[in-house]
């Protein structure tokens, strides 16, 4: 309720939408009980012209609704499990850099720097190639590209922060470097770190429909990319079949964008 | 030496320990793939009994260790070999050659524009914060930002190319049209239209919101009021002061973005059904060409660090205060 | 005794209901140099940029301002020069000095862009930088914050102004900086015959360089007159305190204005 109270106009839009969203997720098996891969109907049946499938159905017969509902789970579950990964992996990765420095501080940045310098979905990619397409793999994959600003910010916080009173103060109680790193400055530097979530979590979502669109994403699971991917093959004939689980991505994006702003009028540290 | 060249082959150097990792790392990742080129291309093409299969596998030195293969492969490039692409049985590097040019033109382009439009409309917005149109454009450009470019690309193909016919639907080019000269070059432009749109138009937004909440910042610098009692137009001080001291975060990002838009270009050129870079990275993955894929990351790579480059000369010329600490 | 050259009646300004000013009213000569003296918060800085037309626009005010020597209501630039207190706030740190000044010449004297860059490194001589003509196409970072008062004092000057509005022009330099700054300002004025406001909270300056003397306090003009009335004949209680924590100018600057007790003046 707090959380509510210091967000502005943007951010409180962002955070109805997001939690329009997350219902959807939860309540998909009650709303479209049923596998949404299943053909259930007619292929091909326009919008709004039959009352069991209100959104109409695919070329294969499978439910528009069913799919844009479970796809939700999908893309919030991987967007929000990649974006924590990456936030934390990240932030270990900077603290570490921060706080030992010297060559271990040379090394890991040269690293980040190099994740930083090939492209994300390029690394997703590659990942995906490896693995296999699951919704763990795609986990992994997307926040491969991803954490490597959570580990800058975090690196520089931990510089700012390790000169500080209460990081000498463990030091005299003789805590241990890594120790002091971990449960001294860590939990310190997080905090312009969670500010990052909001573009991780946008980013995640636009990698995944990308790899699904791609035919890279879970076979076994319905996802709003690779509706999009299905509708394409017959978009003279039936474009909303694009249509419509592209405008769910944007407004979920859109959604995860006005939090943002609503946390970064807060603590303005959003580029 | 003119410094212009020094300093560009200074910092290529410098980027040569982040060329290391990246190749040891993309090939540590691909040496976990399960199943090799041989396998692919055995589901590719076909019957072959086991002993084909451990004759072609030794032909294409994958019979050795992992180390020894990585050693091979980096001795090659060294020498500036690439490897060789199993999917295009063609080498490496002039598949890549040929498919770059395409990619780099796309890029080029909607970088351009996406940095032009987004900061002249950024000046437009941030111009006079907190005014109609400073809000219509905010909120314009936070909804553009949130569209998947491939999706955006489809809606454009419904839109210019489905319904309007306007537009070709995909390719670099009409095939066989016989067109040259400045003929093909307009053929080429029309086709390029809609993917440089749906690739732009993110970026253009991302710039826009850039630029205007830097320029909100800079009007609250204490030199923007300075200006004022000197009596300068508001046209000058927007224009030749906030702005141009706004537009420096602008130019960084467009560095910071590179690899991004190469990224974003995999799936536009998908979308539109063009020979390009980008695409042969979905393919080679598709097809498990690993000496390819490894060539398009660390081709990729390179990419960035040069577009990088360009950037921070860009930024140097801009900014005095860097210049003088360079 | 003939027009002055700026009067003000009445003049109130308060930011979103917080009085800054209360019915203050002064007047000043052509030719006249005016100091006001007051402790921080006391007004003195609202007072100058009312008078320059540089409030904050959520600041309200009221009464008026008149210049009754000019023919037409004066301009900023033009006729009125403002002098900040921080020299690198006054410039923009990605165009060259002689820029930042010919583009205040263009605009006000209408000159063509090459005599404009020849004017802006007439009046950077004037401000005493040295090889003015070389040093053009600087940028303020190259300079020190002496060096960049002067600066900014030249792009105050470059619309050739008949009033220099200085807003504690020298607090933010060290003490042998101060004095160049000053001596330039007292030089330049009578060069020029510029009438001359300058805000201060240094009453030593104030009585060496002011011919009048206005001191705020708490948003009210409480005295104002001839620096030597003012200052030897006190009337005003707070005025009187001013002068008794007085020290020279060569004395370090946070001890020369004291605290000073507030209870039981007004």
């Amino acid at each position: 309720m707090i959380f509510w109270r210091q967000m502005n106009f943007e951010g409180r839009a962002g955070l109805i939408l997001l939690a329009i969203l997350v219902l959807m997720a939860l309540l998909a098996p009650l709303l479209a009980p049923g596998d949404p891969l299943a053909i259930t109907g007619e292929p091909m049946l326009r919008p709004f012209t039959s009352g069991t499938h209100m959104l109409g159905t695919d070329r294969l017969g499978r439910d528009v609704l069913a799919g844009l509902l479970h796809g939700t789970r999908t893309t919030l579950l991987v967007a929000f499990s990649s974006a924590a990964v990456a936030l934390i992996a990240g932030s270990i990765v900077g603290t570490l850099a921060g706080f030992l420095g010297g060559i271990a501080d040379t090394v890991l940045m040269r690293i980040t720097e190099a994740f930083q310098t090939v492209p994300g979905f390029l690394l997703a990619l590659a990942s995906i190639s490896v693995t296999g397409p699951s919704v763990a793999t795609l986990i992994f994959a997307i926040s491969l590209g991803n954490w490597t600003q959570a580990a800058r910010v975090t690196r520089a916080e931990v510089l700012s922060l390790r000169e500080r009173d209460f990081v000498a103060a463990a030091r005299t109680l003789g805590m241990r470097p890594l120790e002091i790193a971990f449960r001294e400055i860590l939990p310190n530097a997080f905090g312009p770190t969670a500010s990052l979530a909001a573009i991780s979590v946008a980013a995640a979502i636009l990698i995944e429909a990308a790899l699904s669109f791609l035919g890279f994403g879970d076979p076994n699971r319905v996802t709003w990319g690779s509706m999009i991917a299905e509708g394409r093959a017959v978009l003279r004939a039936a474009p909303y079949l694009s249509i419509v689980p592209g405008l769910a991505l944007v407004i979920t994006v859109l959604g995860i964008h006005l939090i943002g702003r609503g946390l970064s009028r807060t603590e303005r540290l959003q580029p | 030496m003119p410094p212009f060249v020094s300093f560009f082959l200074r910092r290529l150097l410098g980027a040569l320990p982040v060329l290391i990792v990246v190749l040891v790392g993309s090939f540590l990742l691909l040496e976990a793939a399960s199943g090799d080129a041989v396998d692919s291309y055995v589901a590719r093409s076909g019957a072959m009994d086991a002993e084909q299969m451990a004759q072609l596998r030794q032909e294409w030195g994958l019979d050795q260790g992992p180390l020894h293969r990585f050693r091979a492969y980096a001795s090659a490039l060294a020498q500036g070999d690439l490897g060789w692409s199993t999917a295009f049985e063609r080498p490496v590097g002039s598949v890549i050659a040929e498919r770059l040019p395409v990619t780099l033109l796309l890029m080029g382009i909607a970088t351009a524009l996406a940095f032009f439009l987004g900061s002249l409309l950024g000046v437009l917005a941030g111009a006079r914060p907190g005014s109609f149109r400073d809000r219509f454009l905010s909120i314009t450009s936070l909804a553009l930002y949130a569209v998947p470019g491939f999706w955006l690309g489809l809606v454009l193909i419904v839109i210019f190319a489905v319904d309007l016919r306007w537009l070709p639907i995909g390719g670099i080019e009409t095939v066989a049209s016989g067109k040259s000269g400045l003929a093909r070059i307009g053929d080429i432009a029309a086709h390029l239209v809609l993917p440089v749109a749906s690739l732009a138009m993110v970026y253009m937004a991302l710039y826009l919101r850039l630029m205007r909440d830097r320029m909100g910042e800079i009007w609250r610098d204490p030199f923007v009021r300075a200006l004022e009692a000197r009596g300068l137009s508001r046209r000058r001080i927007v224009w030749r002061h906030v702005a141009r001291n706004a537009v420096l975060p602008v130019v960084t990002m467009l560095g910071l973005q590179a690899a991004a838009m190469l990224g974003g270009s995999v799936v536009v050129e998908s979308v539109f059904a063009i020979p390009g870079f980008g695409r042969l990275a979905a393919e080679a993955v598709a097809r498990r060409d690993t000496p390819l894929l490894l060539g398009v990351i660390l081709c990729s790579a390179v990419t960035v660090i040069i577009a990088n480059l360009l950037v921070d000369l860009a930024y140097g010329k801009l900014d005095p205060r860097v210049r003088a600490g360079r | 005794m003939s027009e002055p050259y700026l009067r003000i009646r009445n003049l109130t300004v308060d930011y979103g209901g917080t009085a800054a000013l209360q019915d203050v009213s002064l007047q000043l000569a052509k030719g006249g140099r005016l100091a006001l003296i007051g402790e921080s918060g006391s007004g003195k800085s609202t007072l100058a940029m009312a008078i320059a037309g540089l409030l904050p626009r959520r600041a309200r005010s009221g009464g008026t301002i008149e210049f009754p020597a000019l023919p037409r209501q004066p301009s900023l630039g033009k006729d009125i020069g403002v002098l900040f207190q921080d020299p690198s706030g006054s410039l923009d740190p990605v165009m060259t000095i002689g820029d930042q000044i010919a583009e205040v010449v263009m605009t006000h004297r209408g000159l063509s862009w090459i005599s404009a860059r020849l004017m802006a490194a007439e009046l950077l001589d004037r401000v005493h930088i040295p090889k003015p003509l070389s040093r053009l196409n600087s940028y303020p970072h190259e300079f020190s914050g002496g060096q960049k008062q002067r600066i900014a004092l030249a792009a105050a000057l470059a619309g050739n102004p008949s009033l220099l509005i200085a807003d504690e022009p020298t607090s933010a330099l060290d003490t042998v900086v101060q004095r160049h700054i000053v001596n330039l300002l007292d030089e330049l004025v009578r060069d020029n015959g510029l009438t001359l406001l300058f805000v201060t909270h240094d009453i030593a300056l104030a009585s060496e360089r002011a011919d009048t003397i206005g001191v705020l306090y708490k948003g009210k003009l409480v005295e104002c007159g001839p620096t030597a009335g003012v200052l030897g004949e006190p009337e005003h209680a707070y005025t009187k305190a001013l002068i008794a924590t007085h020290i020279s100018l060569d004395m370090p600057r946070r001890k020369r204005l004291a605290e000073i007790n507030a209870d039981g003046l007004q």
